[in-house]
């Protein structure tokens, strides 16, 4: 869950829970008050009427006879002035409550103020009502208006919210997408952030400084590759220079001779080695930038060209099986190509005279690309399978031979490139490797304009 | 011919002229890219070796500078210990006419320089004949009379680079450094050990159609040498 929809949903069920509660107290709240400005009324009402028995006198008011006679206001005979002589004694505090009284022949519920009163010595009643159901027109009224405004409330401050939730988060989306663009180690100089909250201030700042730490790092390693580079392959030019300069004497004895090509081939050697590890290095470092658009099947063609005379000399078989067009986009050319020499020269080198070699492949549903390149020479070990991409991993001591470097460079090169790569092996099957190449990011990238590497 | 040899390193600058005056270039040498400057503009050369890690400038600058001045005509090979990536793809594009990474092989230099100077000169040797074969070096064929002779390609630069070294003892090393490259193969004592296989495969192909003459001759324990031609003796 985005913290943008976390927000929302928070703010969404708070105001639920705000609406829930106000619907639950809102009738009582509104019942309450009604009443009470009823029971106010009720209180105007009866002092006009002692104003108007003080004015005119209390005969106007009572009963004539004993047929009980009541005063009403209006025609629907909503409310009613009741004036009664009382027994003696009648006396107290005025009361108000909700009574049932007698109306066009039934009976009706009234909100009743009763009031004790003398006059001229004589007790009197005074009644004064209002019917419950003009009262709850009113009030019915009211809680629709209120069911309404809180209706109103509520939407117009979620979807405000909504607005400032999404224009407070933008900042977040502008860093990732900052973030996104930094790939290797030369970073984009990136324009400063522009917001307000301090917090994305903060993280955008260390993030920065993260990255420059990160760039300083890289460029130190760099420089470090370089050095090396200088430093260990300047001697050995000088010496491989030498013994080329010495073979050429003439006069050179023969064991001499015989000698300096020895330390010659040392010297090669090591030279290999050396440009293998800063080959790594290098890879690793993010000093090969990824620019080209490669077909692989052409790449694998090559290198199979390249190894024409081993796989003849061995007298192996290569099967092609490979379905559809793979294509590596962004790609490194030349390092696929010294990719997929390594591991074809192993499955010549690791073969059986007259073995196979198959290259298959298949696109994946998800747009991968499955490649398998599988050998039927002796097989490696279980227990040597998962070092067998580490730097100088031997699978059989005995014989003193071992994938040396070849495997680690081939593990370089394909997490440079987001390959996949696993390696099964048993006397049955032989030894094959499995890469997984990703969905090229169509568009970007041109066919292998690649100059390739000396 | 006059060679400058741009390079800081004196041991390495003292191989390298040794090598050439026994090849008949006259070597003249440079340590820093200011002396190279002053050299270049003073004299002509027709070769400039340049070391891309001089102390006191970037090679590529140095460069940059010549080709963008003008300042000489000559040739530039790119000697480089740096093996940075861009090197090569920048020394080229800078204006440079071939680009070496150190440690090479002197005669693979030779060899490149020679094949400078040839398309310098518009020379477009096409053909080169061995007896009664024929290499043809755009179609990379080899052909002995009117028929084609199937040659891999490996066995064909071998036999390419014999003939342009022919006469001389040529070690395994220099052989495999130039069919293999520095290619960042680890598997270098397979790849000089291969290339007795190729000999003898391209020994069984020239013997069918002319057998009984050793054209690959073995210098026992140090490598090759193609037979020198009877009638003009290599130089």
């Amino acid at each position: 869950m985005t913290l943008r929809q976390k927000l929302i949903l928070l703010s969404t069920v708070s105001k639920g829970l705000m609406a829930a509660v106000l619907l639950l107290v809102l009738p009582w709240a509104v019942q309450t008050l009604v009443l009470r400005h009823t029971d106010a009324t009720l209180r105007t009402e009866l002092r006009q009427v002692q104003a108007r028995i003080q004015e005119v006198g209390i005969e106007e008011f009572l009963p004539q006879g004993n047929r009980p006679r009541r005063t009403h206001y209006d025609l629907l005979q909503d409310e009613f002035i009741d004036l009664q002589a009382a027994a003696t004694g009648a006396r107290g505090r005025d009361t108000i409550g909700t009574f049932a009284r007698p109306r066009q022949g039934g009976l009706v519920d009234f909100r009743v103020l009763r009031h004790h009163t003398q006059f001229r010595g004589r007790p009197y009643t005074v009644e004064i009502g209002k019917s419950i159901a003009s009262i709850e027109e009113v009030y019915d009224l009211l809680r629709r208006l209120a069911a309404y405004a809180l209706v109103f409330a509520v939407l117009t401050t979620l979807l405000f919210e909504l607005g400032v939730i999404s224009y407070l988060l933008r900042p977040f989306d502008y860093i990732v997408e900052r973030l996104r663009a930094v790939q290797g180690p030369t970073l984009p100089e990136l324009p400063p952030l522009h917001t307000s909250t301090s917090d994305f201030q903060y993280l955008d700042g260390s993030i920065q400084q993260m990255l420059a730490k990160l760039q300083s790092v890289f460029d130190h390693e760099r420089q470090f590759i370089a050095n090396t580079s200088h430093e260990l392959l300047t001697p050995i030019s000088i010496l491989q220079s030498r013994f080329e300069n010495m073979l050429r004497a003439e006069t050179l004895p023969e064991d001499a001779e015989l000698q300096l090509v020895t330390s010659q081939k040392t010297l090669q050697r090591m030279t290999a080695t050396l440009r293998t590890l800063l080959l790594i290095s290098r890879v690793e470092n993010n000093q090969f930038a990824r620019q080209e658009r490669v077909l692989v099947r052409e790449v694998l063609a090559e290198v199979a060209a390249e190894l024409e005379d081993r796989i003849g000399e061995e007298e192996l078989t290569v099967h092609w099986e490979m379905a559809g067009e793979p294509v590596l986009d962004p790609a490194n050319r030349t390092l696929l190509f010294t990719l997929f020499f390594n591991l074809l020269s192993n499955a010549v080198k690791y073969n059986q005279p007259g073995g196979r070699i198959d290259l298959r492949g298949h696109g994946e549903p998800d747009g991968t690309y499955r490649l398998t390149i599988r050998n039927t020479g002796r097989p490696i070990p279980a227990e040597h399978l998962p070092q067998v991409f580490d730097r100088y991993s031997r699978f059989d001591e005995a014989a003193a031979e071992g994938y040396g470097l070849g495997l680690a460079v081939v593990r370089s090169v394909t997490q440079l490139h987001g390959i996949a790569i696993a390696v099964t092996s048993d006397a049955a099957r032989g030894t094959e490797f499995v890469l997984r190449l990703p969905e090229p990011v169509s568009g970007a990238g041109r066919v292998g304009a690649a100059k390739a590497m000396g | 011919m006059n060679v400058l040899i741009v390079e800081d390193d004196r041991g390495l600058a003292r191989e390298l002229g040794l090598f050439l005056h026994q090849e008949r270039y006259q070597c003249d040498f440079a340590r820093t890219g200011r002396e190279a400057s002053e050299k270049l503009f003073v004299n002509d050369y027709d070769f400039v070796l340049l070391d891309l890690g001089l102390p006191d400038q970037d090679g590529l600058q140095l460069l940059a500078q010549v080709r963008r001045e003008r300042q000489s005509p000559a040739s530039i090979i790119i000697l480089s210990a740096r093996g940075s990536v861009d090197d090569r793809i920048n020394g080229l594009d800078l204006g440079a006419d071939d680009y070496l990474p150190k440690p090479y092989s002197l005669l693979e230099l030779l060899s490149r320089m020679q094949a400078v100077t040839r398309r310098k000169h518009g020379v477009r040797q096409d053909a080169l004949a061995l007896g009664g074969f024929t290499l043809n070096l755009s179609e990379r064929t080899l052909r002995y009379g009117s028929t084609a002779l199937d040659l891999t390609r490996k066995e064909f630069d071998l036999l390419h680079y014999l003939l342009l070294h022919r006469g001389k003892v040529l070690t395994r090393q220099q052989l495999s450094e130039h069919i293999w490259g520095s290619s960042a193969s680890e598997s270098t004592d397979h790849d000089s050990n291969f290339i007795d296989v190729h000999v003898k495969n391209v020994r069984k192909k020239l013997a069918q159609h002319e057998p009984g003459v050793e054209w690959i001759e073995t210098v026992r324990g140090v490598g090759y040498r193609l037979k020198a031609d009877a009638t003009s003796p290599a130089a």
